[in-house]
């Protein structure tokens, strides 16, 4: 007994140095993101990047963490988050007020717009009026059902989520509309080589931020990051990641 | 559409989803080793009806049979963890083989218990009545030929197998309807990333067809 209790303690020793040795180390935060939404998270020819991406190589520079970047489709990421796989997520993430209530947000990094989109041609939808009756698609797991929901209050919108795909549907005459924030609707025209337009001026501001679960450990990482993004904004770094990405400053 | 078939671009993304095809297979070849050993155990305890653990099987098969592999999937990885914290430190690969284990050993136990339901009861008198074990007469006579009839059946939970490994990308895992997907969504270029994926699945899965000829034919020999 007293040999077992003897190696019990010399093992609970070393683990307790090993542990102190390994907290020297940098601390590892975990950003989730789907690598599927251009040109915020990306892969080209197996490489990923992105605004997302180097905002946090760049958050992760100023205050010495090591980050992991996990992808996973969108409809995973809070999933991973509320049970601990990822600290964050960096995704374009919309605050709301159902995430606030859940959520503690960073500083809101990208300030952007609701926007429909359509079909290449089509003059029939300008606004949000002009929606109803529509068949209009949004991304599963965003926040966009929710806010057409909102000002839908009678119910006079088709709306269908997919999970993915959805410009396609569009481009091919399969749904009237699709609503995204503005940035990235700009940019799927843009690169993606589909007839596509966007109908009218965005109808609601919106405020992208990463959302970290409410805990003292996460909330030390939050306020890091806030800093850290601060920083980016005064000296112009974040301006610049931004006009890199999308030719304009997305961060204002 | 505007577009044509980009073939060039094809031939770019085959060595990135060649990279990864590993990760699907070692999900597919793990998940079936374990359903094996899972699914056996399920079979011959409710073959043999031992009290109460048969009761259990049943459930087990009754759940993951009657539920979807995704569901299983989005419990174990993100619904368990919130009550079971230790589970956090599990990774997606692991979670993911673990759910196509949980899943196709309810199916495949049906399917072993069903070929070894099949083979003749007298057998087994036979066995017993020269002083087998019951034990010993499903190691040396019953399971030999259960094997032969189970065969195909549990091939095509396989190639099943292979195919659903492609639910993991939902829980993070980089596999190739992953790379396919992230690619897609730079390029846009839908159609081939889909048809590229869609070609590596379909020219795996025929490869382990022949396999499954060979072993076949191998099993036949007796007959």
């Amino acid at each position: 007994m007293k040999t077992f209790i003897k190696k019990a303690a010399v093992a609970l020793l070393a683990a307790s140095t090993f542990l102190s040795a390994a907290s020297y180390a940098q601390q590892e935060v975990k950003v989730g993101m789907s690598g599927g939404y251009f040109p915020f998270t990306f892969s080209k020819k197996d490489v990923l990047q992105g605004y997302e991406v180097d905002v946090w190589n760049e958050i992760a520079k100023r205050s010495d963490y090591k980050v992991e970047f996990v992808t996973s489709s969108f409809s995973g990421l809070f999933g991973m988050l509320d049970a601990g796989h990822i600290d964050t997520i960096a995704n374009q993430i919309t605050i709301t007020d159902a995430r606030l209530a859940k959520y503690a947000f960073s500083t809101p990094y990208v300030i952007d717009g609701v926007q429909i989109t359509v079909r290449k041609g089509r003059d029939d939808i300008e606004s949000f009026e002009d929606l109803k009756g529509k068949k209009v698609l949004v991304n599963l797991g965003s926040n966009f059902e929710a806010v057409l929901r909102k000002y839908d209050a009678n119910n006079e919108i088709n709306i269908v989520t997919l999970d993915s795909n959805i410009e396609q549907d569009v481009a091919l005459g399969r749904a009237d509309a699709f609503v995204m924030d503005r940035v990235s609707a700009t940019q799927l025209i843009k690169e993606a080589g589909l007839p596509l337009q966007l109908a009218g001026e965005p109808f609601e501001e919106i405020k992208n931020a990463m959302p970290f679960v409410n805990k003292p450990s996460q909330l030390e990482i939050r306020d890091q990051v806030n800093v850290a993004l601060a920083a980016m904004r005064e000296d112009g770094t974040l301006e610049a990641i931004s006009k890199k990405w999308f030719g304009v400053d997305i961060t204002k | 559409m505007h577009s044509s078939f980009d073939l060039q671009y094809v031939l770019e993304l085959m060595p990135i989803l060649l990279k990864y095809l590993g990760v699907t297979m070692q999900m597919a070849l793990w998940g079936f080793l374990f359903a094996l050993m899972l699914a056996l155990f399920l079979a011959l305890v409710k073959v043999f009806k031992i009290p109460f653990i048969h009761h259990l099987a049943s459930l087990f098969i009754s759940f993951f049979r009657g539920t979807p592999l995704l569901v299983q999937l989005f419990l174990l990885y993100y619904g368990l963890p919130q009550f079971l914290p230790f589970l956090i430190g599990m990774d997606a690969f692991t979670a993911a083989v673990i759910g196509l284990t949980l899943h196709f050993s309810a199916y495949m136990a049906e399917s072993m218990r069903a070929a070894i339901l099949g083979i003749d009861k007298s057998q087994m008198e036979a066995c017993l009545s020269l002083g087998m074990t019951r034990l010993q007469a499903m190691r040396r006579v019953i399971l030999p030929q259960a094997s032969r009839v189970a065969t195909p059946s549990l091939m095509n939970y396989f190639i099943d197998m292979i195919k659903s490994t492609s639910l993991a990308f939902t829980l993070g895992v980089a596999e190739i309807m992953a790379k396919a997907q992230m690619e897609a969504s730079s390029s846009f270029k839908f159609f081939e990333s889909y048809m590229a994926v869609a070609v590596v699945y379909w020219v795996v899965v025929i490869i382990f067809t022949r396999i499954q000829n060979m072993l076949e034919k191998k099993l036949n020999e007796a007959y």
